[in-house]
Formats: C-alpha cells, structure tokens, sequence
C-alpha cells in the first residue's frame, strides 16, 4: 500500500514536471507594438546604461529592408552585428543614420552614441537604451498604425499595402550609405508544392520581395539552394527561424497567417 | 652689420615662435594617405556592388570575373580599421556571394 503511494507520487511529479517543462517554452505571442522589437545589450550593462530596444515598425516605415541589412550591414540575426559605440560615433550602424545631421522630415536625425560623459546628454542615451521603461513607442505606435490597413496578425498592419497606397514610402537609397544600382528586373512568381494533402500550394512571389530587399539579402545567406526544388524546405525549418522564418516570425508577417504564402486555390 | 644680423635673427626667431615651423609638402597627422587609398578600394567596391541587380543578366565569365574582383578586393578591405572592415567585408561578402549564387545556377541549368 505504502509502496502504491509512492509510485502514484512519482508518477504525479513526473507528469507535473513535463507539463511544466512544456508550457515554460511556450512564447507569448507579441503584441502588435512590440512585434519586430529587437533588444540590443552588446555593451550597454557593461556602460551603466539600460539595453537599446530597437522597433522595426519605426524603422521599416522608412526605410527597405535592404538600406539596413545590406547597405548599413546590420546582421539578420539580433545581437549577431555586435555593435559597439565607437561604431556608432564613426559614423556606421546606428550612427549612419543618427549622426545629428541627417534631416527627416525637417529635422536633423539625433545623434547616438557619443564620447561626452556630460548628464545633459543622458535623455538622448535613453531615447534608444530604454529598455524596462514604460514610457517608450507604444503610444507612438497606435498614433502610427490608426490610418494604416490593418491585417491580422504581426503589428497587426499590412505593410504591403501600407506602402502602395503611399501611406508609407520606405526609401531604397541613403546618400553616403547606399550604393547606387539600376533597377532590378522583376523576376516572375513561381510555385512550391505543399507538402499536405489538401494545403494549397505556395505564390512565392519575387517581385513583392526584391522591392524591399533586393538579392544580396536572400541569396545565398538565407536560401542556398541554386536550383529549384534542391532544397527541401518544412515549416519545422522555418519554425526555428531557418528560410522564411528569418523575417517571417520576427518583422514580416507571422507564419500563423498561413494563407498569405499558402494561397493558390486547392482544385476539386 | 653685426646688428643687423642679430636683427634678422631676431625677426626670424619671432616670426617662426608666432607661426611655428610648417612643413607643407608633408600632409598633416590626419588621413590624407588614407583617404586616398580609401578612395581607391571604396571605388572598386562601389563598382563591384552596383551591379548585384545585374547578376542574372551577366553571363558566366562576367560573373566569374566579379567573383575575381571581389577576392582580389577582400585583403584590401582587411587592412581597414575594425569598423570599416566588419562593415564593408560583410557588405563584399554579400555581393561575392549572390555572384557565386547565380554563377552556380548558371552552371547547374548548363548542365
């Protein structure tokens, strides 16, 4: 009898301590301002100041994708760029940008990271190392998204549309930054098969891609295989942030929205 | 005569303690060796970069010849100070990497 309690006992533990393994690893779905929100902390503890939380909604609203991840060099993965201040003082990163003399919409960038010790320059530091402060963009954000078409999942917006309707207009070519470069011919739509029966199969459309991210973005860092088909995609892959799920789980519209790839009609 | 020489030499000392001793054919302590060597490589690296909408209209040998201009630029990008080399051999390698891309491609529909 008393051994039958023990066994039950264990048995309880056992199956608490798995149901408690598997809902610990269990993400809380971001919320629409806090979609694409990277949080950078290379250096910033070891510099007494709080971690930098970069927003990609605020950034993507004017900027291609490729103007930063190709012609400012930010890496695709966060934390990967390991910038340091002195980057950012020379000019480069951060600093490409906000170097207090680049004018957007009237005003000069402000600048970022700076040599001066001086605690007038403390609020300006605490405009990007602002992370556990509650006061940061996401009042902003509701004010930004109000008059854009909405989508379901991600920052809740359809950027796409956002940017054709020229509600937004991300510019392509940065001054100093960016290296001039012809049009890009638009490279035909193409299909890949789902794997489950009943799941329609896939648009893959290069034209919507190419316009924020040029080549150099996919080929070969994120989609190696040359020939079409060679690669054997799963959405397990992807799910761990392989292919698509680079952007596609962390700036770009969720995976959760699976009509938005899967979306040829399933013939009868 | 005496005088006038310690006069002059006078003048001389004084003129050259006010404006101090320049040496104009050599460039000052900044970076105009630098700049010009950047201006070089940044050059190269512009041209070579530009051209990554292009890839899939150049043919085999114009895509090999990039791929050769990218390797013969990569050491010169390497002696750069930390930031400019993180930045800009990431930046080659990106565009090395999508000529090699279509290269591949090329030759795998070739074969």
């Amino acid at each position: 009898m008393r051994r039958a309690t023990l066994v039950s006992l264990a048995l309880i533990l056992a199956l608490s301590a798995a149901t408690l393994a598997q809902t610990a690893v269990k993400k809380k779905r971001p919320l629409p301002y806090e979609y694409g929100r990277v949080v950078i902390n290379n250096y910033s503890d070891k510099g007494g100041l709080a971690p930098v939380v970069f927003e990609h909604w605020l950034h993507r609203a004017k900027f291609s994708c490729r103007v930063c991840h190709v012609d400012v060099g930010f890496a695709m993965k966060a934390g990967a760029t390991n910038i340091k201040p002195d980057d950012n003082m020379r000019g480069y990163y951060c600093g490409a940008c906000h170097n207090g003399k680049m004018m957007y919409q009237g005003n000069a960038v402000f600048a970022s990271c700076s040599k001066s010790s001086d605690p007038q320059d403390l609020p300006r530091c605490e405009r990007c190392h602002s992370f556990g402060r509650t006061d940061t963009t996401d009042a902003a954000f509701v004010r930004f998204a109000r008059p854009l078409p909405k989508e379901r999942f991600g920052n809740g917006l359809d950027w796409q549309q956002a940017e054709e309707s020229g509600l937004i207009n991300p510019v392509d070519f940065v001054p100093g930054i960016s290296v001039k470069r012809k049009s890009l011919a638009v490279q035909k739509d193409f299909a890949l098969n789902a794997k489950l029966v009943g799941m329609p199969n896939i648009i893959f459309s290069h034209k919507k891609h190419t316009v924020w991210n040029g080549c150099e973005l996919c080929h070969p860092e994120i989609f190696v295989g040359v020939k079409k088909g060679e690669t054997h995609y799963s959405m397990v892959g992807i799910f761990e942030g392989k292919y698509c799920g680079v952007c596609h789980n962390t700036v770009a519209f969720p995976l959760m929205d699976c009509q938005r790839c899967h979306s040829t009609p399933v013939q009868p | 005569m005496g005088k006038a020489k310690l006069v002059a030499t006078l003048v001389f000392l004084g003129l050259t303690g006010l404006y101090g001793v320049c040496a104009p054919e050599k460039p000052p302590a900044s970076s105009q060796g630098e700049a010009k060597a950047t201006e070089g490589w940044q050059k190269e690296f512009d041209d070579i970069c530009s051209k990554t909408q292009d890839a899939m209209t150049f043919t085999a040998e114009q895509l090999t010849a990039l791929v050769q201009r990218c390797d013969a630029l990569e050491p010169q990008i390497e002696k750069l100070d930390e930031t400019r080399k993180k930045v800009y051999l990431k930046r080659l390698r990106q565009c090395r990497g999508l000529f090699n891309y279509v290269l591949e491609s090329k030759k795998k529909d070739n074969k």
